[in-house]
Order: C-alpha cells, then structure tokens, then sequence
C-alpha cells in the first residue's frame, strides 16, 4: 500500500493590500485553512514563501501587528480573561499602563466586564468567542486574520462581529478572514478570493465577482463547479 | 525574557491552581507527622528516620510535580488548542520552549520551598537546631537535578505520543539513574565485550543526576558541601539542561501544527 | 427439554457453593504457614521477612552514619572477607574503620561524585546510638523471628543508650516469638547478672538457654557452636562467682568441650578445686 500524498495547496499566489477587508472563499477541505496556517507560521511551506508586512512568516517578529482568531476558541480554563489579556499584552511588549487601558476597552467592547475576573472555564461558548476577539484585538493590530469568526454565534454575536470588522476597517485596518456566510461577505467585504481543491479559483471585487451571477453565494458554486439546477 | 517570564508565569499559575501540589503537600505531611508520633522505646528525642522519611517523601512529591506537570505542557496545549492563538503572536518556538521550563522549574522550585521550610521547622522544633547550610545546599542541589529533569521531560513530551507515555519513560529512567546510575560502571567491569563497552558509554554520557542527592547529609548530619563541587555541579546541570533544551527545540521548530 | 432460567440460576448458586467449600478446604489444607496475626504479615505477607532484612540493614547504615557500601560494594566485599577469612585472619574494630569498601576512584565520575556521598567511616557515638531504634523496631514487627535484632537491639539499649529497663522488655518480646531462642536466653541472663545483679535468675537463664541449645539439631549446634560455649562458660563463671562450686565445675568440664582453649578451663578448674579445699578446711 503505497502512502498517497494530498497537495493542500498548489500555485497559490495571493496579495492582500493594506486596508482593505478581504475575504476568503471556499468549501470545506479547499484549502482555507492550510493557508491561514502557513501565514501564521504553524505550518511550513514547502515550496514558495509567505511574508506578512514583507517580513518572512518564519520570523516571530512578523506576527507583532497582527491579531488572530481562530475559529475553535480555546484558551487556558484555568485563567480568568482579564489575566489572559495581560499575558497576551505582555507578550507584545505592552507597558503596564498601556495593558490596562486596553484590557478595559476590550472587555467594554465585548462585553465581559462582568465576567473579567472569572476563570474560562465558567465561560459559555459565545462568552470564549468574545474573549478570543478581544485577545486578537489586544496589540491594536494592523492586520486581523479571523478564521470563522461568525461561526456559533448567535445572530446577536454575528451582528457584533461585523460591527467590529466594519470599524476595524474605517481605522484603516486589515481583515483578512474566512467564511461560509456569503451574506456577510458580500455585505462587508472589498475583495474575495475563492479557492477549491488547493488552487485559486478566482480574486477580485465582491462586484466583479458576482457579476453576471443572481448573488456571490450563486457566483462562487459556478467557480467551484457545482452546477445549480435551474428552478421550473 | 518578558516573554519567556510571560510564559513561565501562566505554568506557575496553572500549578497552584490545579490540584496536585497541594495533595501531594498533604500527604507528605500527614505521613511525616504520622511517623514523627510514633515512640520507640519511650524515646522521644528520635530524629534521623523522621527526617529520612520526610525527605524521601519530599524527593517522590517533587519528582512526580515536577514530571507530571512538564509531561503535559505541550501535548495540553496542542490538545486543547491554546497553542494557536499563543505562536500567533510574535513568540518564537524557542521561546516557548524555554518558557515552559522555567515555568515548571520556577513552578517546581516553589513546590520544593514550601516542602523544605516543613521539614525545617518539623526538624528544628523537635531537635532545637536549624542546620540550614546543609538544608540549603541539599535544596539547591535537588533544585538543579529537577532542572535536569524537566529539560529532558519537555524533550520527552515533544517526540512522545501522550503525556502519560512521556511521564512513564521519564519516570523510569531517572529512577533508574538515581538508584543505578553511580554503579553503572562498577556493572558494566563485570560484563564481557561488547555488554561492557556499552553500557561504560551509558554511563558516561548520561547524566549523573545521583550526585544532586545530599539526603545523606541532611539525615546524618555529616557537614556541608564544598562550594567548589557544587559550583561545578551546577554548571554541570546547566549543560545538560541546555542540551535537552537545544534538543527538544531542534524537534519542536519544525513541526506542523494544523489547527 | 430446554431448562428454564430460574433453574439455571439455582444450579449454578448450588455448583458455586460447593466448589466453594471445596477449594476452602484445599487451601487450609495445602497452606503451610500460618494465618498472619498482625497488620504487618497481612500487609507484606512473606515479604515481610525481606523488609525486615532491609530494616535490620537501615539500622547498620544509621550505625555508620550513612558510610555503608551498595549492593554492588557487597558482593565486591564479600569477595574479600572469604579471601581474609581464608587467611585465618579476624577483625576488629580497627579493622573494621580502616576499611574502605570504596577503594579508589574508579573514574573521573566516581571522584567527583564522591564530594556527594558519605566518606568518613564513622560510627555513631555519646547516645546517638538511638537513631537505630526505628529500623530494630520495624525489624522486629516485620519479622518477630529474627533474633539478631533483639540481641543487637538489647545491646544498644543496655550498653550504650542506658535503658536496660527497655533492653529487658525487648529480649522478653523476642523471648515470646522465639521461645526456643538460647542467643535472647544469654542476654537476658547477662542482664540480670550485670544489672540486677540477681545471680540465681542469670544462672536459670542461662541453664535453660544450654537446655535449648542442645535441643537444636547437630547441625544448628555446629553452626552456633560459639553461642554455646559463651552459654556455658558465663554460666561457669558465674556458677563459681556464687560459690556453687560443683555446679562450677561440672560446667567447666562441659565447656572444655565447647570452647578452642580446653586448657583455660582446666586451669579454672583447678582453682575452683583450691578454693572448694580451701573452704573445707574452713569448715
């Protein structure tokens, strides 16, 4: 039995600019994933380089400005989330002063100003999600990479996490994330890019996308090839 | 090294805030105290097994801490995923590694403070003298084999498939180590070729984590250490904690991590 | 004819019963050694006896402060006493702290290693003898049929920790283990002549350990023949000390036998013999 090697990606070639909000396309076992975690270092390339701010992945100081959210929020149960954002602060080098004035804008932001002092492992699933926006949020990052960050949550949490990219956005920053909600893509988004099987199949404005397609949602099963039926 | 103290400071406060240090703590001091209450022949002024118990009690306690607490840092952390959102942040996979070991090593040298100022008090209210020389030196020293042996638990828990895997191996070569390791060579003198080439290289190239075990001197009150041999043990134990280190990042840097 | 379940279950309660019974039997039949009668032998069981080994050796390292060579020293150890032994050479306790089951180092790792260990061949000393007390009390409750630890344990008691009020109380436990045991008859007769100075009870003691010896097998007597002569002699001794001179002499005619110098006791014999004249005359 010979062992099968699976090419997770292949030619992908992608640039995303300073600024705007990019989404990221495509159906499960695409690629989505192997992709955000070659950009943040877990996974090695094997061919080809990634760079963030044009400094190689490979270097710990490329991650300095950027936020990450992954779509399974786990953190240390054993923390309370005001001690959890202070580790985090600490490892970006924030001062004492600066970590404070953050961890309290954060945990207003989110929403867990009540439960700051208590341990994760009390937390719901939407209280977790909540503590991991505010941890991706806490160096003020000039790129957030979210990986399914609607995932699980209510319409409620959906609502208030498009409010945060929206805001993010009119800042100046960068958002690069992952979806199946083709709804909020297309609300909030500048460019998309869809991948399927590990290879890019498309990148452009949400607008040129969709043209000549009922929605993106329509656009992107034509570009992964799944052919609609057309209703009677 | 704020972020490898950023590091060590969640391990601290994972260990005191898990279970384990203070189980551990409570039985050894019930099992002390217990012993201590005996009387034989209506001697009360007994004092040498109290302290040979305690302080093997002590060595088993801190060893277990120490090994169970290394064993899953890793394998924990990529098990319940809290490894992604820490090595996306600008953390290096050698700072996580150094992180982890001076958590569990600070986390362990807390461990072995508290159990040491016990048995200093057990021993000081019962025999009305503080030989705290010797008690230094002995804590110190088992400090540093601890070192040792956490360095070679992290390298354990990277190539191991489970905590309990790495825990079990670990355990038992240091045992091994600290109940053999001195007379290995007298062993291997014994064996024919090519048994005793081998095992004399064993013996020369593992480390010889024996010679931090001054329990010998505390029980029996035989004076202090030199401080030119202990300087030379302590270099000798940071060598070999740097090696394990060296090693263990050697086979954690490249490793794919998929969420 | 299918069997239904409740009588299935009623031939399997009367099968289970019965093996029961009869395994019960088999077992008391086939066991050998006794129920154990304390927390120890429940615990340990026949292991007990390796613990007390173990317990009697703690003692002696406690003795010699922590200086007491490994098992790998003792096999290297043993190796040389047959050689010594061999040579006709006995040991004192010179001797015995000149040693140095060390030797040598072996190798840079063994010399440095040596700062770490005990090195001085001392032995404890001015009452703080009774750090052994522990291990002889564990030996003891773990194998009450070791008798070494109730000679040894007396001994230290009596000689050197000023307790022969305690020394007693332990050779009287050994005595109730081992009942048969003329080494603890010895010591308490020694006792009694040395501290209570009860001269009629040491010299029942020690009659009743001679009777004991010589009712252990020939081969026993061989092997423990020293304990024998030191048995008969004191009784001697002390026999003449009172003035039961006949009974100091038939004493003495037995421990020509027993002892390697017949002529000592001869001599002794003669003496008791001027001293009966010489209290006849008197008379």
């Amino acid at each position: 039995m010979r062992n099968t090697v699976k090419v997770a990606l292949q030619g992908l070639d992608l640039e995303v600019f300073a600024g705007e909000v990019f989404g990221f396309l495509g159906p499960n076992g695409a690629g989505k994933t192997t992709t955000m975690n070659v950009l943040l270092g877990f996974v090695p390339p094997t061919s080809g380089k990634a760079s963030l701010f044009e400094i190689d992945v490979r270097q710990p100081i490329a991650r300095q400005r950027i936020g990450y959210l992954p779509e399974l929020t786990y953190y240390y149960k054993f923390l309370t989330a005001e001690e959890l954002l202070r580790f985090y602060a600490r490892i970006f080098g924030l001062s004492r002063g600066e970590a404070d004035r953050r961890i309290a804008e954060l945990l207003k932001l989110v929403e867990l100003e009540h439960a700051a002092k208590r341990p994760i492992k009390g937390y719901s699933k939407g209280m977790q999600q909540r503590c991991g926006l505010a941890q991706a949020l806490i160096n003020n990052p000039d790129l957030l990479i979210l990986d399914e960050p609607t995932s699980g949550l209510d319409p409620l949490g959906r609502m208030k996490v498009r409010e945060i990219i929206q805001r993010l956005k009119n800042e100046g920053k960068t958002v690069f994330f992952s979806s199946h909600e083709m709804g909020e893509v297309e609300t909030i988004c500048d460019r998309v890019a869809i991948v399927h099987q590990g290879e890019l199949k498309a990148v452009g404005k949400v607008a040129d996308i969709s043209a000549g397609h009922e929605n993106l949602e329509k656009a992107f099963l034509k570009i992964v090839g799944f052919e609609t039926t057309p209703q009677p | 090294m704020n972020t490898t103290f950023a590091l060590a400071g969640v391990v601290i406060k994972e260990l005191y805030r898990r279970k384990d240090f203070y189980v551990l703590f409570v039985l050894s001091a019930l099992l002390t105290l217990v012993s201590g209450a005996a009387s034989f022949f209506h001697d009360r002024n007994i004092i040498g097994y109290i302290k040979d118990i305690c302080l093997l009690l002590i060595w088993i306690s801190a060893l277990i801490i120490a090994v169970v607490t290394t064993a899953r840092q890793i394998p924990a952390e990529r098990e319940a995923r809290t490894i992604f959102p820490l090595l996306a942040k600008p953390v290096s996979r050698w700072q996580l590694i150094v992180g982890k070991f001076l958590g569990c090593w600070l986390a362990t040298g807390l461990a072995l403070l508290v159990f040491y100022v016990f048995f200093a008090v057990l021993v000081g209210t019962r025999d009305g003298h503080w030989p705290l020389g010797i008690y230094l030196e002995a804590a110190w020293m088992q400090w540093l084999m601890l070192a040792i042996v956490i360095a070679m638990v992290l390298l354990g828990s990277i190539h191991f498939a489970a905590p309990s895997s790495t825990t079990t191996i670990c355990v038992s070569v240091v045992v091994g180590i600290l109940i053999l390791g001195g007379h290995l060579r007298q062993l291997a003198l014994l064996q024919p070729e090519p048994v005793q080439t081998l095992l004399s290289a064993v013996y020369f190239l593992m480390p010889h984590l024996e010679w931090y075990d001054l329990r010998d001197f505390v029980v029996y009150e035989s004076g202090i250490v030199g401080g030119g041999p202990l300087l030379l043990a302590s270099l000798y134990a940071a060598v070999w904690v740097a090696i394990f280190l060296i090693l263990a990042w050697l086979g954690f840097r490249r490793k794919s991590l998929n969420t | 004819m299918k069997a239904s379940p409740p009588v299935i279950l009623f031939a399997l309660v009367v099968l289970m019963f019965t093996l029961a019974l009869q395994l019960d039997t088999s077992f008391t039949v086939a066991r050998r050694t006794e129920q154990p009668k304390d927390v120890m032998g429940a615990v340990f069981g026949e292991g007990r006896k390796l613990f007390a080994e173990q317990s009697f050796t703690m003692a002696d390292v406690y003795f010699h402060s922590g200086y007491y060579p490994s098992v790998f020293d003792q096999g290297a150890q043993a190796q040389k006493e047959i050689i010594t032994a061999s040579h006709g050479q006995k040991e004192t306790e010179e001797d015995e702290k000149k040693e140095d089951f060390m030797g040598r180092p072996r190798d840079w790792v063994d010399a440095f290693g040596r700062h770490f260990k005990i090195t001085q061949h001392t032995h404890l000393e001015g009452h703080q003898e009774r750090e052994i007390l522990p291990w002889l009390r564990l030996s003891a409750s773990l194998n009450p049929h070791k008798i070494d630890t109730y000679t040894v344990g007396a001994y230290f008691l009596w000689e050197h920790l000023n307790r022969p009020d305690q020394a007693e109380i332990f050779l009287r436990e050994g005595l109730r283990n081992n009942p048969d045991s003329y080494e603890i008859l010895f010591e308490l007769g020694r006792l009694y002549r040395d501290v209570e100075h009860d001269a009629d009870h040491a010299c029942n003691l020690f009659e009743l350990g001679i009777k004991k010896f010589q009712a252990a097998s020939a081969s026993q007597q061989k092997e423990d023949h020293v304990a024998g002569e030191k048995l008969v002699v004191n009784l001697a001794y002390l026999e003449e000390k009172i003035g039961n001179y006949e009974s100091a002499l038939k004493w003495f005619e037995v421990a020509c036998a027993l002892s390697p110098f017949p002529d000592e006791m001869r001599k002794e014999m003669a003496l008791i013999r001027e001293k009966q004249a010489a209290a006849k005359k008197v008379q």
